[in-house]
């Protein structure tokens, strides 16, 4: 048994945080349009445990029930997508980039070829920087300011609160 | 920055509460690795392209937005989640994710940014094991999720009701 393993993560705010007790399972990409359309990208990044292996250590996640089959969850005072969990409530998902480190979960499958974009594995080979690097960008502003919640779990943390606003027009 | 000639894009959330219209995207459609996105979109990375404020219109709803950075605010649909936008409160332009439009395939990436973030996975994007596509690896649940699906589709409706979600 893995009982030492513990993955953190949580939302972007850090109003939502959550731990998985093990190390989660099938880490896949899914290319689906229901996945695109829900996380607002090319695709969505999954990696499930089973319910005991799951634990939501800080606030309350919101549910859309994209179809009877499946509810995708997230943060409702930042957004931020969190999971997937199917009707019997027996499989977690999360997402991968909402962990800590993501970069411990390394993806090993795809799901959903209709919907993938042709292009998307090209994304690897476009023209690339690291943040700050072209100088139009506030990153100095960006990391004095910064509202989101660390990489690691906190004993106290108060979110920084969402607003409904009017975004356009400066 | 100019726009390119791609033609108009209208898109929203999964939900369909919110919606919007873009007479025209910036030259500027790229994926940003930060942890910042990453985190924001719970993903490896944000893909988004610019929509001047010219060019934009709320044609359904209101989003809610997130200020993760004093002068950046993040917009989302609060009552299905999806991340909507980035913006940089003195920009001339509002940075819409990709995948939000209804026909995001016509919108091609010209560069990423945000190295420092880049997931190791996604240098070997094209080794992944393809598991086929949803109706032929989830044969059953593809049909009963079709069958009620709360998506909204990719165009625009004049009348919608969003299928709202339950909490916890």
């Amino acid at each position: 048994m893995s009982q030492s393993v513990r993955l953190t993560g949580g939302c972007q705010c850090g109003a939502v945080r959550y731990a998985l007790l093990k190390q989660p399972e099938r880490p896949s990409i899914c290319h689906c349009r229901m996945c695109q359309k829900s996380s607002g990208n090319l695709f969505a990044t999954w990696a499930g445990v089973e319910p005991e292996f799951f634990v939501i250590t800080r606030g309350a996640w919101s549910a859309f029930a994209s179809s009877d089959e499946a509810e995708r969850t997230f943060c409702s005072n930042c957004g931020t997508p969190l999971g997937w969990q199917n009707a019997a409530r027996d499989w977690f998902c999360i997402t991968i980039g909402s962990l800590d480190h993501p970069e411990l979960v390394r993806i090993n499958r795809f799901y959903g070829e209709e919907g993938r974009i042709d292009w998307t594995g090209e994304v690897a080979s476009t023209h690339g920087t690291v943040s700050g690097a072209g100088g139009d960008w506030p990153l100095d502003r960006i990391k004095a300011t910064n509202h989101q919640h660390p990489d690691h779990d906190t004993a106290e943390w108060t979110p920084h609160p969402a607003s409904m606003t009017e975004p356009s027009t400066k | 920055m100019e726009d390119l000639d791609l033609g108009e894009f209208s898109g929203g959330c999964q939900c369909g509460a919110v919606r919007f219209h873009a007479k025209a995207i910036r030259e500027n459609p790229h994926v940003c690795y930060c942890r910042m996105c990453q985190k924001a979109t719970g993903n490896l990375f944000a893909a988004l392209v610019g929509v001047g404020h010219e060019n934009l219109t709320w044609t359904r709803g209101k989003p809610s937005e997130f200020r993760s950075s004093e002068h950046v605010g993040r917009g989302f649909c609060r009552d299905c989640g999806t991340p909507l936008y980035y913006r940089y409160e003195t920009g001339q332009h509002i940075s819409f994710s990709i995948g939000a439009f209804d026909e995001p395939q016509r919108i091609p990436l010209l560069y990423q940014m945000g190295l420092e973030g880049k997931h190791p996975s996604l240098f070997h994007l094209n080794d992944v094991e393809e598991v086929g596509t949803t109706e032929s690896a989830m044969e059953d649940e593809a049909v009963a999720i079709k069958r009620s699906n709360n998506q909204h589709p990719d165009h625009d409706t004049v009348d919608w009701q969003p299928r709202i979600g339950r909490g916890q």
